[in-house]
């Protein structure tokens, strides 16, 4: 990938681009956090403002999604957004590079949500009553044992390809739509098109000064915005399966206790 | 026609490694480079195509849902939003795949 790929201007030596960049997304979300709180008033002006509208669209997502009950994951789960969503859209600035377009810093977020709702099951309704989930819906009775033993590997299995294809959602469509600005960016630049127009040959002049005028339209008028939509989008679907995967651990809890 | 279609499909699919193979190849992955990324475009290339036949039947179906119930139209959205991420990692894992073939050490030369 390095082929196609400058590496990002800033690099700590020693360090992996993601961590140095996971650390630059802490900053950021960290100074804003800290502006925004650090005169609350009634009336909210400038950052406060704007993270209260932020977290206001957290809250009527989660009342929307999970009740009123949810409303306590609030912290777990905008943690969760605001992370993604900044550092999926930190790896469209040239010259950045992109979190969450490493394989490990997405699946750092897919056990953090894998754990915490393992946790808030078990929390919620108890370690027995909770594995007894992993049983299937059936009701216990002897002629249905077999069949409950049988469910066990079946509900680990899918248990376990939650965070799998968390992790490899959101990798994937961020290292894709990062490959594909790189490739056009190549076929753009000074090594690419653009620079064909600038070598003073007619035929590069012509071909290559259209060419490269294209490319800048579909880029700066498709590609980013798209890449935008998408970033806004996959740290949406992230938020949104946390928690359907969090409320579906908690109503279990609700239907088991109808039962007795 | 259909024989001689077969024949030169198997023999643009083996030229890379035959070509590869007269070389020598010494270091690398060998013989298995040129297949893996044959590989790759043909497996991403019916990945994204039945994704795109799945993803159309399902937006279609919320479209309608949509046009009948406006007032609706929202929780169907969202509905339809996450049932989308479902199918398309199906073509991610592809895609990651796809990726692993063309960059991972070992099975390419770089």
């Amino acid at each position: 990938m390095e082929a196609i790929e400058h590496p990002p201007i800033f690099r700590l030596p020693g360090i992996p681009d993601h961590v140095t960049y996971t650390w630059l997304v802490m900053i950021i979300l960290a100074a804003l956090a800290f502006v925004a709180s650090r005169n609350v008033q009634l009336v909210p002006r400038g950052a406060q403002n704007i993270l209260e509208v932020v977290l206001e669209q957290f809250i009527q997502l989660i009342d929307d999604v999970m009740g009123h009950e949810g409303r306590r994951y609030l912290p777990l789960i905008a943690t969760l957004g605001l992370f993604i969503l900044v550092g999926n859209l930190m790896s469209l600035v040239p010259g950045l590079s992109g979190p969450t377009t490493n394989l490990n810093t997405t699946a750092a977020c897919a056990l953090v949500t894998f754990f915490a709702y393992h946790y808030i099951g078990v929390r919620k309704q108890g370690a027995v009553s909770y594995l007894n989930h992993f049983t299937g819906p059936m009701p216990w009775s002897l002629g249905m044992i077999p069949i409950k033993l049988l469910m066990i590997p079946i509900e680990v299995i899918s248990q376990l390809g939650r965070p799998l294809s968390l992790t490899l959602r959101l990798f994937g469509n961020m290292i894709g739509g990062h490959i594909l600005l790189a490739v056009i960016f190549l076929l753009m630049g000074l090594d690419g098109l653009i620079g064909w127009a600038l070598s003073g040959s007619v035929a590069g002049a012509v071909v290559g000064g259209i060419g490269g005028a294209i490319t800048i339209v579909f880029t700066v008028g498709f590609l980013y915005p798209l890449k935008i939509l998408v970033s806004f989008l996959q740290a949406f679907i992230f938020v949104m399966l946390t928690m359907l995967y969090i409320s579906g651990a908690m109503e279990e809890a609700e239907h088991h206790a109808e039962h007795h | 026609m259909r024989r001689s279609l077969i024949l030169g499909g198997l023999s643009v699919l083996g030229f890379p490694g035959m070509a590869l193979a007269a070389e020598g190849a010494p270091a690398g992955g060998g013989w298995i480079g040129p297949f893996a990324v044959i590989a790759a475009g043909i497996g991403m290339a019916i990945a994204a195509g039945l994704c795109g036949l799945g993803q159309g039947r399902a937006v279609a179906a919320a479209v309608d849902a949509m046009a009948r119930q406006p007032a609706a139209a929202e929780r169907i959205q969202t509905a339809m939003i996450i049932g989308l991420a479902l199918i398309e990692s199906l073509a991610i894992y592809t895609l990651v795949i796809a990726l692993i073939l063309l960059f991972v050490k070992g099975i390419q030369f770089s």
